[in-house]
């Protein structure tokens, strides 16, 4: 049995279509990414994944339980940790978890058993008693999802888990999620760290204005557009005409700075490697370092979805 | 198989049950001693009720029957109309309605906090009219039936106003008020309903307020408009209506 299967899923607000007929399946066990610039449709998918939203047509089930007519037994199943840490500043940490529990029914001796397991697996045990207006960005991030993992559901849906978080917070939940994959719990991810969705889900979809453009592993969709290579390169001195004079070496597309290295997008790497270092024997630089890379997944993420970099910025065309 | 069905009916309802006790129990825990909930439960009607009562002529003790019925609507409808706009803004009742719980146990939940609340206040003016006026109550159960009907009956208008989609409170309670301070007048707090004009005697029946005073005021002094009967049967319908319609409005507007 799927633990997600969506079916020409159509969702219309007045006269704008903001899924228009999308279709896909994720497995039990599978971490699934769903990424979209803003406004694509995430959230409303979500939204009518986990039953706040009716979809205008088509169907969505959850381990065969239709959301829309057996909504209660389809939630039983899932943990929804969102985008907001939706917890209650005016409670304690414990009372949040207690509350949680109690909404997915429970009981007493197994929702303390498993706040306090929950609690110290996220560095908050010592913190229970105190309310949680006191709790820092990543503490109440933390929360949220040990919210959503008090009634231990086969299905997770992690909507933006990590962004703009500290690196004790972001470490803490990535491991805690990656134990969850080992126990079989099918995640569905949304994110804008792509990078993220890279390392951690098994396949991904990108969705684009309300159409699925791409579903598939990301090392399968890398290969779709291997034409994005490109040759990164750091030299022992850095000057700021360097990336203008890169970027009009003749088989570079695109020249990019990041940090101390350039990155030069091409479709003949062993061409620019020869330019690259024809240039710093000119320029007197020694290169002290030169990978070649592959497309990464945020390449085929703007490439599917129209967007274009202008500098570091990623920038919706429309 | 009849008693297995049964068994998951009675397990399903267990579970909603419990489900809006923990609704009512965070709703007290969090905004019970908000300063906008007391000042609108408590000193509101208290207040409003005094500038009504001072200089009439009639003994204070024979006020405590309005002051009552008030306390009831204003307190009872006071919680959820900061509580859910407030959720709304910081995201916490996405949480309610993605739970695994029917919508009429979210509005039953949210209602109860207002309903236990204005109880609680409504104690105050029952306490003052016995042991300061010494004021008699006649039928003690009627009393009771009548409290506890009328402040789940507001509590459940002040949830179902609540369901307008705003994150901002100060729009629900105007809404909720545009509605409220007319009826303390249309209903016979203030003005006997047997004096008013036809017009305004016709209005009253449309007023919840009409039945919840009138079995209080039979639970007081024995006499009433309607049987006790036929007031518990119009709280019990005003209930249901809202309670239908409120279900009807949350699923409606988070569409």
């Amino acid at each position: 049995m799927q633990a997600i299967e969506v079916s020409h899923l159509i969702k219309k607000f007045g006269s704008l279509t903001a899924l228009n007929d999308i279709t896909f399946s994720v497995g039990e066990g599978e971490t699934f990414g769903f990424l979209g610039p803003n406004g694509a449709g995430k959230t409303t998918t979500i939204r009518i994944l986990t039953g706040v939203s009716r979809p205008t047509s088509g169907t969505a089930t959850i381990f065969g339980h239709d959301i829309e007519h057996d909504t209660i037994a389809a939630r039983q199943s899932m943990g929804i940790v969102s985008e907001n840490s939706n917890v209650y500043d005016d409670l304690t940490a414990w009372q949040n978890m207690m509350f949680s529990a109690e909404l997915y029914h429970v009981g007493r001796k197994e929702r303390e058993k498993k706040a306090e397991e929950l609690l110290k697996k996220f560095e908050l045990y010592n913190r229970r008693n105190d309310k949680v207006h006191g709790f820092s960005k990543g503490m109440k991030r933390r929360l949220t999802l040990a919210m959503g993992l008090v009634n231990s559901p086969r299905l997770l849906f992690l909507d933006e888990p990590t962004s703009g978080l500290d690196v004790q917070s972001n470490i803490i939940i990535r491991d805690v999620v990656a134990d969850l994959v080992l126990e079989g719990v099918t995640v569905f991810l949304t994110t804008h760290n792509i990078e993220e969705a890279n390392v951690m889900c098994d396949r991904v979809a990108i969705i684009n204005k309300g159409h699925i453009v791409a579903i598939d592993a990301p090392e399968s969709l890398k290969k779709t557009i291997q034409s994005v290579q490109s040759i990164e390169v750091s030299f022992d001195h850095n000057s700021a005409d360097q990336l203008d004079e890169l970027s009009r070496l003749s088989v570079v597309n695109r020249a990019q700075k990041s940090g101390d290295k350039f990155k030069l997008y091409t479709e003949d790497p062993s061409e620019v490697i020869n330019a690259v270092t024809a240039y710093a024997n000119t320029h007197n630089l020694k290169v002290i370092s030169i990978t070649t890379l592959g497309p990464s997944l945020e390449d085929v993420f703007i490439h599917l979805t129209g967007l274009q970099r202008t500098g570091e910025i990623i920038h919706a065309i429309d | 198989m009849p008693s297995t069905d049964n068994e998951g009916l009675l397990k399903r309802l267990s579970c909603e049950i419990s489900a809006a006790w923990a609704i009512a129990k965070k709703d007290m825990r969090i905004y019970y001693f908000k300063p906008n909930i007391i000042v609108s439960g408590l000193f509101f009607p208290l207040f409003m009720f005094l500038a009504f009562a001072i200089g009439k002529n009639t003994p204070p003790g024979a006020l405590i029957p309005g002051l009552i019925s008030i306390t009831l609507l204003f307190s009872a409808s006071s919680i959820e109309p900061v509580s859910i706009p407030i959720e709304r803004r910081v995201k916490t009742f996405e949480r309610l309605l993605s739970a695994p719980i029917s919508l009429y146990s979210l509005v039953t939940g949210e209602s109860l906090s207002g309903f236990l609340y204005s109880l609680g206040i409504a104690c105050l003016p029952l306490t003052i009219g016995i042991i300061v006026f010494d004021t008699p109550i006649l039928n003690i159960p009627i009393l009771v039936v009548s409290m506890v009907l009328t402040a789940f009956c507001f509590a459940t208008l002040g949830t179902l106003f609540a369901a307008y989609p705003t994150e901002n409170v100060g729009e629900v309670m105007s809404m909720l008020n545009t509605v409220r301070l007319p009826l303390i007048f249309i209903s016979g707090v203030f003005i006997p309903i047997s004096v008013m004009p036809r017009i305004g005697q016709q209005i009253a029946l449309v007023s919840p307020l009409t039945y919840g005073n009138d079995m209080i005021e039979y639970a007081y002094t024995g006499k009433s408009l309607f049987s006790p009967l036929v007031d518990i049967l119009a709280v019990i319908i005003f209930i249901l209506i809202f309670q239908v319609t409120a279900n009807y409005l949350y699923k409606k507007f988070n569409e």
